[in-house]
């Protein structure tokens, strides 16, 4: 019975879903041309960057059950890939970027081939380790990376097909659609994933590693499989961040913080689901830019709650921004202990018993 | 490198190493009796450093002397946090279970941040920098008086999981927790003791080291990845296996900065920990649970 609907809901279209859909996807086409304020395209754009990178971890933690909290990693390695190229030889970034895939692709092999002989706990330690080691060695090479410094994108080329410029990048709308384009293609290689026999490996290989090896999946090739696909996707998210924030360095593309905050985007709205991340995402980037921009502390104040002038809110104005993380660890204690399954999960119990 | 480089290096290295041993036992303690891998283990460590830091500049107390304050106010402290939340997540994936400490990571260095911002601060007593000389080896007074601290503090805890009741309860809960249910010993207050115990072991090393190290609200996830290193290294659950790994992860920095350069110095303890993972994944002292 249970299943039966959790089919419905996931697997096959029915009609009102795919007219919704289509509506949604137009509504998300449209959005530039009604919206002119680049705070809200900004939003946009990372809304759709935090779904890139949900979706992308979603496939070896999600379908695959393999907690990689070392994902920063190949988020660095498409940042720092397509910058570099871009800043030393002048490689245009939609070619440079598949150099940064290319680095994520084959650190992606080489911890897959050392952290999946581990399991567990300690294939989560693995890969936080295996990633500090990345984030160090692109800090203490400078003469490649800038170290501590970080790249500093001056110019962006325009996109040229023939001689036609099609954009020179000035405004924030060709991001937009850059960034809406890379999140509709995740959700769909998800799609793709979890409705195929792939999928089924990976997500076999989640619900009991032995029994999957039992009947003859080969443990290491697929877990390495859904580890390269998900480090291409994420570096993919890390190529878009350089060019569109225009400056990487070492704290802000490979520190623990944001594998723990890639891992976050999927817990929250729900594990292995098509549309967890997005949920994540939704609940998460408004969130915490909120709390950045000091939108939650100028509310306590214009309601009323708490006086501009008394102790508390200028404490509060002056540091709440800052502790935007707060946010996250709030929200996973409370997703872990309440609804282990994500908002999805917890929707879809609350639904099955109301019924 | 001369001998004296060496040997200079190698006595720091060991001293800074007692204070890791304490960070590791407190993280093999709780996993041994839990199974739970303690993500906030470094940050338990930094509410250390601030009460330390805060007596001592409010109230004048010395920060050898305040571990007497510091360590049963973070055993309540790592009580509650397991009565609270840990408790509640005990047996279910490992993969959630370390999701939710590294979530109460978050919430308390961010706290911390809102409470004290995010700036440095220095604690400097008369003593901060100075030194025993040994020939041509200068030896670091505050670095030595936590190493005794710490041998003292390692050697009473170690008597009580080895000689008193609530002890052999603690190890009896670590060794098979439904085994010891059926005995009669109550697990989830040993579970309650254990995580206790853990986090005044990371709070005394945050006491501990707090007159040499900057102190800030995100100095935690340094430590606590340090921390995996040591107790992984030392065999997971072994308490003499975390006192070792304490002690080489420090010789290990201090000898590597002199000999490679300060910079790699964690890429090495890292890749020995990724050796160890792979090599032996049990650790130096402890069996095999994979």
């Amino acid at each position: 019975m249970n299943d039966i609907s959790k089919k419905s809901a996931e697997g096959g279209f029915s009609t009102v879903g795919a007219v919704a859909a289509l509506l949604v996807l137009a509504a998300l086409y449209a959005f530039p041309s009604f919206v002119e304020s680049p705070y809200a395209l900004h939003m946009m754009i990372l809304l759709f960057l935090s779904t890139i990178m949900g979706e992308s971890w979603n496939i070896i933690g999600g379908y695959t059950g393999q907690y990689s909290v070392g994902h920063a990693a190949y988020f660095g390695a498409g940042a720092y890939g397509t910058l570099i190229l871009l800043q030393k030889w002048e490689i245009a970034p939609w070619k440079g970027v598949w150099a940064g895939i290319a680095a994520a692709l084959v650190l992606s092999l080489v911890i897959g081939s050392i952290c999946f002989r581990l399991r567990g706990p300690y294939f989560v330690l693995a890969s936080i380790a295996v990633a500090e080691i990345v984030r160090l060695t692109v800090l203490n090479t400078p003469s490649v990376t800038n170290g501590a410094e970080g790249i500093l994108l001056s110019d962006l080329p325009p996109f040229k097909i023939g001689e036609t410029v099609i954009t020179d990048f000035v405004s924030k709308v060709p991001f937009y659609y850059i960034g809406l384009t890379l999140a509709l293609l995740t959700i769909l290689a998800t799609w793709g994933v979890q409705n195929s026999k792939l999928g089924y490996f990976f997500q076999a290989i989640r619900e009991d590693q032995d029994a999957a090896h039992s009947l003859g999946i080969n443990l290491s090739l697929y877990k390495n499989i859904a580890l390269a696909l998900s480090a291409m996707m994420t570096s993919l998210a890390g190529a878009f961040y350089a060019i569109y924030i225009k400056f990487i360095d070492p704290t802000t593309v490979l520190p623990l913080d944001l594998s723990v905050q890639i891992v976050l985007i999927a817990i929250i709205g729900g594990i292995g689901t098509i549309f967890g991340p997005v949920i994540g995402s939704l609940v998460l980037v408004p969130l915490s830019e909120a709390l950045r921009s000091n939108l939650i502390a100028q509310g306590l104040i214009n309601s009323g709650l708490v006086k501009e002038d008394s102790g508390l809110g200028v404490f509060l104005k002056e540091h709440l921004a800052h502790a935007h993380v707060l946010i996250y660890g709030i929200l996973v204690v409370v997703v872990i202990l309440f609804m282990p399954d994500g908002v999805i999960g917890f929707v879809r119990k609350m639904s099955a018993r109301k019924r | 490198m001369t001998l004296s480089v060496f040997l200079q290096s190698l006595i720091s290295g060991i001293l800074i190493g007692g204070v890791y041993a304490l960070i590791g036992i407190g993280l093999t303690i709780i996993f041994g009796v839990m199974r739970v891998i303690n993500f906030a283990h470094g940050d338990i460590m930094m509410v250390g450093m601030y009460l330390t830091f805060y007596l001592f500049t409010l109230f004048h107390v010395d920060p050898f002397v305040s571990i007497v304050i510091t360590i049963p106010l973070m055993f309540l402290f790592g009580a509650f946090l397991q009565k609270v939340f840990i408790n509640r997540i005990i047996g279910t994936l490992p993969q959630n279970q370390i999701l939710l400490t590294i979530g109460l990571g978050l919430i308390i260095s961010n706290s911390a941040m809102l409470a004290f911002t995010s700036d440095y601060k220095i604690l400097t007593t008369s003593y901060s920098s100075g030194s025993f000389k040994l020939g041509e080896i200068s030896i670091s007074q505050p670095l030595t008086a936590s190493f005794i601290i710490t041998v003292v503090i390692t050697a009473i805890l170690y008597w009580f999981l080895m000689k008193t009741d609530t002890g052999q309860a603690i190890r009896a809960t670590a060794q098979d927790r439904e085994a010891a249910q059926l005995m009669g010993i109550n697990v989830s207050r040993m579970s309650m003791l254990a995580f206790g115990i853990g986090a005044a072991m990371a709070g005394t090393a945050g006491a501990l080291i707090s007159p040499t190290y900057y102190i800030f609200p995100q100095v935690g996830s340094a430590f606590t990845l340090k921390a995996f290193v040591i107790t992984v290294l030392g065999g997971m659950g072994s308490i003499v296996g975390a006192t070792l790994g304490g002690i080489i992860i420090g010789i290990v920095e201090s000898v590597g900065a002199v000999a490679i350069s300060s910079d790699w110095k964690d890429v090495l303890v890292f890749a020995i920990f990724l050796l160890v993972l792979l090599v032996k994944p049990s650790g130096l002292l402890g069996r095999s649970r994979m």
